[in-house]
């Protein structure tokens, strides 16, 4: 049973157009663009483009594929009835939930190899294969708990319409103040004090360092990690809470 | 054989009292019709026998278990034996009707015969358009084509012929009855339509002001009575005036 929600959760995702812009073309070519605009610059602690883009570029993926094809997507499901339509199967929900975790894994791996290939092709990186097998157990625990602060966050919509404006919203402040883009650094003061409330922004910065081999336990890292913590320990009260109701 | 048994069913929304003790019963193989206003219970009650509404007071027994013991295991064995079609009618939007048929025969474990659902439902034409790209009438067609594909023991339709065009509505009763003959399977629907009451179903339960008002073959009902029709005799039931005569 599994492996046939599964297969037709991947066939609905490549079909959504929706999603596939916001997550498999806008990332890969903002990465494109911007290496062929800021190509040539240092970021952070003297990090070139490729060592500093490349991994959040995996993020922003990550992001975007687990809030709009997970979160967006359970929103989409209620609001329609679906949701209340194959509750009346005999399905075990613990399935479906599986389904849609396995398939965010899945299309991540792939965001994680395209923006790695691309980095490799276009802007030669290197990685060492001990860092990369790191980086993508770290990717794996970045996954889990995006889907925790994800689901605790789309449970409180019932209206797909909210969720979608929400979803666009969240995505453009995300894109804004995680290091996507523009270096935060460079940005006025309220966008940086929006960037340190982000999670998103700690996630980027503690993958930028697992990437690239730079991770210590310091003073802002065990913050990143606090703050993500505390963040998925509320997510998980508030989806247990909800799935008890 | 009893398929489903009633009891003081009772439920609330905030302060508003929608089912106020409900009783009622149904043996396998019978077509029972649920009519009412709208906003008279219909909904909830077939809603709290498809086990995805709680209700506040009362007994449910399906095919003679009480649903309120069972763990969740449990109710997945008993919703093998019974489908639904809902109001209003989705399904995930981007699959195309045929693997919406096939995703719901491994939801049931079955080895439906999709082959004959097809023929049947006259599903041919669209078998490869995404559902979202489907008419009402067709949405409609294909849910009842879901709904009957595993043969279940017990099927609960909330308003399955809203939508349709009077040739589908003759399409789907055939398959009710075809359905009901075949399989013995018990049939409950709630409609507006009441010559499809009439002319088809083997009992009318009547929900006025949250409880059981009528329950009872069409054929006593219109003796006991003395109305021409069952649509008479609805709007009598329900405090309307007489129905103007044709």
């Amino acid at each position: 049973m599994l492996t046939t929600q599964l297969k037709y959760d991947l066939v609905m995702f490549f079909r959504e157009i929706f999603y596939l812009i916001f997550t498999i073309v806008i990332p890969p070519a903002t990465y494109l663009f911007m290496g062929q605009l800021f190509g040539g610059a240092t970021y952070g602690e003297n990090l070139n483009y490729v060592q500093f883009y490349t991994p959040s570029f995996i993020i922003l993926i990550t992001f975007s594929v687990v809030f709009f094809a997970f979160g967006f997507d359970q929103v989409m499901n209620r609001s329609m009835g679906i949701e209340k339509r194959i509750s009346i199967a005999p399905v075990d929900m613990r399935t479906l939930l599986f389904s849609n975790i396995i398939k965010s894994v899945i299309i991540t791996t792939l965001g994680f190899m395209t923006i790695t290939f691309i980095g490799i092709t276009v802007y030669s990186l290197e990685i060492g294969f001990a860092d990369f097998l790191k980086s993508y157990g770290v990717f794996i625990l970045i996954n889990a708990a995006l889907l925790t602060i994800s689901s605790a966050i789309y449970s409180f919509f019932k209206e797909m319409k909210s969720a979608l404006v929400f979803s666009i919203v969240l995505f453009q402040i995300v894109l804004f103040t995680a290091d996507f883009t523009v270096p935060v650094d460079g940005m006025p003061k309220f966008i940086q004090v929006i960037a340190n409330l982000n999670p998103i922004y700690h996630i980027n910065h503690l993958f930028i360092d697992v990437w690239n081999g730079m991770f210590s336990l310091n003073g802002d890292s065990a913050i990143s990690l606090g703050y993500i913590a505390a963040l998925v320990f509320i997510s998980m009260l508030l989806v247990t809470r909800k799935a008890r109701n | 054989m009893q398929n489903i048994t009633v009891k003081g069913l009772k439920k609330s929304y905030g302060s508003k009292e929608v089912l106020k003790g409900l009783d009622f019963s149904a043996e396998q193989g019978e077509v029972i019709a649920v009519i009412g206003k709208n906003g008279a219970g219909k909904s909830t009650f077939l809603e709290s026998l498809m086990m995805i509404r709680d209700f506040d007071e009362g007994r449910i027994e399906l095919f003679g278990k009480d649903i309120r013991k069972l763990n969740a295991k449990a109710v997945r064995e008993l919703k093998r034996d019974m489908s639904t079609v809902l109001q209003p009618t989705n399904f995930y939007k981007n699959l195309k009707v045929k693997e919406l048929l096939s995703l719901f025969n491994a939801y049931y474990g079955k080895d439906a015969d999709l082959e004959g659902t097809i023929r049947r439902f006259e599903l041919g034409e669209h078998m490869k358009s995404p559902f979202d790209k489907l008419s009402g009438g067709w949405k409609q067609r294909v849910a009842l084509a879901i709904a009957f594909m595993t043969s279940p023991r017990l099927v609960i339709l909330d308003e399955p012929t809203t939508g349709l065009d009077p040739y589908m509505r003759d399409v789907l009763w055939k398959n009710i009855i075809r359905h009901n003959r075949e399989h013995k399977g018990t049939i409950l629907l709630s409609t507006h339509y009441m010559d499809e009451v009439e002319r088809y179903c083997d009992k009318v339960l009547l929900i006025h002001e949250g409880r059981a008002q009528v329950f009872d073959k069409p054929a006593n009902i219109l003796a006991a009575s003395g109305h021409a029709s069952i649509n008479d005799f609805y709007l009598a039931q329900i405090g309307e005036t007489e129905a103007v005569p044709c």
